[in-house]
């Protein structure tokens, strides 16, 4: 019962990262139909930024949030006006131009870093870093209770914006259907460099976030960008809530497997991967999707 | 698409090699100055080049009446496996190496090491402690010892701890490598070891990824196994991420251990005081106390301004060793040079043991060293005992 | 003769530069011909994907994996006994069986979901090729000994990449060519009209993964030493699938060019050392300039550019009714 208690934490506080990685990619893929792949890129480019803030001046990185995604926030605008804004939209669907485009982006950006600070491994000491508490048992990091408590922040914060403001309104609306948003009197474009910058601020708290719990290079990101693929595919690919969903199953899984299965831990990634493929062809709603067949199956008795 | 034929045709017709210096020693090295394993890539540069500089700066190298100066020509293959091999090929064709340096990561000594052969050249890689790659073929040497011997020192040291009554069998083992080369090897020193040593026990055994994003549900597969020691093999980052989930999760061995990571100066940063009493074995320490290895610290000090550590000892020496058994050969011949590596043995060299010589496979077998950190990010070396700077710690002590 | 070269005015020069490709190692450097081996090899992985990814508009970004089937293989049929020439049809057919495995469930995919289906399948793919004991493992594999000959496998690889262009030059022409392009432009149109898109796609994908699987046996036997690392790499798939997209996606050249670009830029990238520390500037910023001003590529520049040249137009109807 213990165990029990204790692997369903490590499966909670792992959904926190991977909600965290994920809530950027969602938002852009949403509202723009387009799949970040420099999202990457961006969570190492704000690793080092945090690195480089915490090593001159001793900025703790989860305070420096506060600079860095509204930074980055501007970055993510800045981008889309120099580059996203001009490819064409095709109202089918999510188009490769964007994918090939922002993987480009990607690549530019690892140059960047390696160009800046070179390629030695960094990482961020915080006195709270190594620390722990304990619960039921098992002992479970700070820095992964606080990542999980800023992505519940997180999602409410989305959540709310999207529910009682305009803006977040807007949102929704260009997300469902941008022409009618646009006889609606909703500026499209204005709304999708905001939400490029919301998704791109995202994506810099996640960096933020996970300079604390990991070492990395320009070359890191990639990992949890697969990851985080297979989170968004589970999810939905359109709600934060479902993102939210997507991480919990998939860190459950993950966790569980590793548990209660003999399955060497190395095959840990090939579970999320089989489980993108499955979840695309089988559902591709994600688990909402599912959710709603169930649904009207349910209605239509 | 007519144009694009014509320019392509001229592409293909590449003009004569330019005229060869006779008398010098054309050495070619092709290294991952780039890419995934430039930072340690690099290093192996920066120390090849200077052992070459000190050579040429004392007016070459005796071969036979003459002395000749040497001739580095040192390539980037951007840690690609394919590229790399490509590049020793070109250097011996092209470029008519009389012998070449090998690069650094086991994968890429593999891609290369197939090449010599072809040409009967003489290759030494400073780069690679993979058993697989040696034994093929008479050309190919090695200046790093085993993998497997680097897991069996480690075995050998904590039995001497229970000889010490420090630590007392029967001793339960968790052993946990990177799903590499090197970790396959690592896990094989330490079984081999057991079979031959009843008193330990492997409970668990578990490979991990490279870049493994959350290594709580191996460590918890660890914990529960409740072991008396942690024997990991990993890299940096790896090594890092996994020690900061062991010392949240409040795991404690009597002994722990990630392999030859444990006394780098970016692990102590990113660990703190959590990185105390783990012991490390490598090919190579600054801590041993021969004269040479003094004199070599201060003089790479002086000419690149940071202390060496070991790529840039092993590095150094394999340029050295490369360039002593051509002088022993007394010969640029191809053959001469292979016999005069195969017959080495450098003496006052840096290495533990401070002899370098090969195995019949060609195949340095070469003492490891075992370093421990101890409190307030000191280092001692404990292995082999003759050398040690400081007492071994075992077990670790609690909080 | 003469009728033929004027309706593929590209034959001729095609031809010489084939011809010279096969004559090089009788006159080039080993160097150069490494050089060309490579750019062999690209092209027949640009060409072959293109069949797929250019023609049908299924951009795959798992192809990797048969590189490494085709690769591995080779490898453990060698290590049998087997002579490496025989085991190349093996891994193509062991490819194409892959291929289907994987293509039934995913082609019912559209577009980016489609692409991130095959990433996944090429990085599932690549972590059991490093936990499986017989593959060797993250250790990886070598080839026996005895098994190397440089020579024949310049003109194995250099033949493959001609015989790749043939074979999709033909497929362009046919029944086939015409039911990929239509499937790429509206596939529910295609259906509508009686073409089984389903069907059509696992064709192409087989064909295309057959041959990307024999490049791959032949660069196991060229480079004698493979691991999950050098094959089954997503680095390796993104490659694949950057060559077609600069030179021009269903284009016939477009591979090619794009083959032929990547090589050039390799080498000269090795070449300076500045240069060097900016590949991924590069390759990155190649990306980003084409996506934005000519998504068609290369080629589809070439096209723009040509079409604004002044030419003998074709007479309209009723100019050759006048004339005549």
């Amino acid at each position: 019962m213990q165990k029990l208690a204790i692997v369903a934490l490590n499966s909670l506080l792992a959904a926190g990262l991977y909600a965290t990685m994920s809530y950027g990619l969602a938002v852009i893929y949403g509202v723009m139909r387009i799949i970040n792949l420099a999202h990457a890129g961006l969570m190492m480019l704000a690793a080092y930024a945090t690195w480089a803030l915490n090593d001159r001046f001793g900025l703790d990185p989860f305070l420096s949030m506060v600079i860095v995604a509204p930074a980055f926030f501007l970055l993510g605008m800045a981008l889309y006006a120099t580059l996203i804004r001009w490819l064409p939209r095709s109202s089918a669907g999510p188009s490769m131009q964007s994918l090939l485009l922002l993987f480009g982006v990607w690549l530019v950006l690892q140059n960047l870093a390696y160009a800046i600070w070179g390629g030695d491994t960094q990482s961020i000491l915080t006195p709270y870093t190594m620390e722990s508490v304990q619960i039921f048992g098992g002992r479970f990091g700070i820095p992964q209770i606080l990542v999980f408590v800023v992505s519940i922040l997180s999602l409410v914060g989305l959540n709310l914006v999207l529910r009682r403001t305009f803006l977040g309104k807007a949102i929704r609306a260009v997300t469902q259907n941008r022409d009618a948003a646009m006889l609606s009197g909703v500026n499209a474009g204005q709304i999708a460099a905001v939400a490029f910058g919301i998704g791109t601020a995202f994506a810099a708290m996640a960096g933020s976030m996970l300079s604390t719990l990991y070492a990395f290079t320009p070359d890191f990101g990639r990992s949890f960008l697969l990851k985080a693929f297979c989170i968004i595919v589970l999810g939905g690919m359109e709600s934060f809530t479902g993102v939210a969903v997507g991480a919990l199953v998939l860190a459950f899984i993950e966790n569980f497997a590793s548990a209660y299965t003999s399955i060497p831990v190395s095959y840990q990634d090939a579970i999320s991967f089989t489980l993108l493929v499955v979840v695309l062809v089988a559902a591709p709603g994600g688990l909402p999707g599912l959710w709603r067949l169930l649904d009207r199956r349910v209605v239509a008795r | 698409m007519v144009r694009l034929t014509w320019c392509g045709a001229l592409a293909v017709v590449l003009l004569g090699l330019p005229a060869r210096a006779q008398d010098e020693i054309r050495i070619g090295a092709v290294l991952p100055v780039t890419g995934k394993e430039s930072k340690i890539g690099g290093a192996y540069k920066q120390a090849t080049e200077l052992a070459v500089k000190e050579a040429n700066d004392a007016g070459g190298i005796q071969v036979g009446a003459k002395k000749m100066k040497v001739n580095l020509s040192l390539l980037d293959d951007t840690s690609d496996a394919a590229k790399s091999a490509q590049l020793v090929e070109q250097l011996i064709t092209q470029n008519k190496s009389h012998a070449i340096i090998g690069g650094y990561g086991s994968h890429l000594v593999q891609a290369q090491s197939v090449v010599p052969d072809r040409y009967g050249v003489p290759y030494l890689s400073g780069g690679a402690g993979a058993t697989a790659i040696f034994g093929r073929s008479k050309w190919v040497f090695g200046t790093l010892s085993p993998v497997e011997h680097l897991a069996e020192t480690q075995m050998k040291f904590l039995d001497d701890l229970v000889k010490q009554g420090k630590l007392k069998t029967p001793l339960t083992i968790a052993l946990v490598t990177e799903n590499t080369e090197h970790g396959n090897d690592y896990a094989k020193g330490v079984n081999d070891f057991i079979k031959t040593h009843p008193g330990y026990k492997v409970a668990v055994q578990e490979k991990f990824e490279l870049n493994t994003t959350d290594y709580r549900p191996l460590l918890q597969r660890v914990a529960e196994a409740k072991t008396d020691l942690f024997l990991a093999d990993s890299h940096l980052e790896d090594f890092i991420a996994m020690h900061r989930t062991y010392t949240q999760m409040g795991l404690h061995h009597l002994m722990v251990t990630h392999g030859a990571r444990g006394s780098d100066t970016a692990a102590r940063k990113a660990l703190g005081p959590a990185t105390d009493y783990i012991f490390a074995s490598g090919w190579w320490s600054d801590l041993l106390p021969y004269p040479q290895v003094k004199d070599f610290n201060a003089r790479y000090k002086k000419e690149t301004g940071a202390d060496p550590q070991w790529y840039h000892a092993m590095a150094y020496e394999t340029a050295r060793a490369l360039l002593t058994a051509i002088s022993k050969a007394g010969s640029l011949e191809p053959e001469k040079i292979r016999a005069a590596l195969a017959g080495l043995k450098l003496e006052k060299s840096i290495v533990p043991g401070q002899v370098l010589s090969f195995t019949k496979t060609g195949q340095a077998d070469v003492p490891f060293v075992v370093t421990q950190n101890k409190p307030g990010a000191k280092v001692d070396l404990v292995w082999p005992k003759e050398d040690a700077t400081g007492p071994a710690v075992a077990p670790i002590p609690t909080k | 003769m003469t009728a033929l070269l004027r309706r593929h005015p590209a034959l001729l020069p095609g031809l010489l530069f084939s011809a010279v490709l096969l004559l090089a190692p009788t006159f080039a450097e080993r160097g150069t011909q490494n050089d060309l081996w490579n750019m062999a090899f690209f092209v027949v992985l640009a060409a072959a994907w293109n069949l797929l990814g250019g023609f049908a508009g299924q951009v795959s970004l798992g192809y990797s994996a048969f590189v490494g089937i085709g690769a591995y293989t080779t490898v453990l049929l060698a290590q049998a006994g087997w002579s490496p020439w025989l085991t190349l049809p093996v891994g193509a057919a062991l490819a194409a069986a892959f291929s289907v495995v994987v293509g039934l469930p995913t082609f019912r995919l559209r577009g980016p979901y489609f692409t991130i289906a095959t990433i996944g399948v090429g990085e599932a793919v690549r972590v059991i090729a490093s936990g499986l004991e017989f593959t060797g493992g993250s250790s990886g594999l070598r080839m026996p000994a005895g098994t190397f000959d440089f020579t024949a496998n310049y003109y194995a690889m250099v033949g493959l990449a001609l015989a790749t262009l043939a074979l999709v030059a033909w497929l362009q022409q046919n029944a086939f060519g015409l039911a990929l392009e239509a499937i790429r432009q509206d596939i529910d149109g295609a259906e509508a009209l009686g073409v089984n898109s389903t069907w059509v796609k696992l064709e192409a994908h087989a064909i295309s993964s057959a041959l990307v699987a024999v490049a791959g046996g032949l660069f196991a036997t060229n480079f004698q030493y493979i691991s999950p690392g050098s094959v089954f790499d997503f680095r390796l798939s993104l490659t694949i699938v950057l060559m077609p997209i600069v030179g021009g996606m269903g284009t016939l050249a477009g591979p090619v060019v794009g083959a032929m670009l990547f090589s050039y830029l390799q080498i000269k990238l090795l070449a300076s050392p500045t240069l060097r520390d900016s590949y991924l500037f590069i390759y990155g910023g190649l990306l980003i300039v084409v996506m934005l001003f000519e998504p068609r590529g290369i080629m589809g520049l070439w096209e723009r550019l040509w079409s604004r040249l002044p030419r003998r137009r074709t007479p309209t109807i009723a100019e050759a009714r006048g004339a005549g």
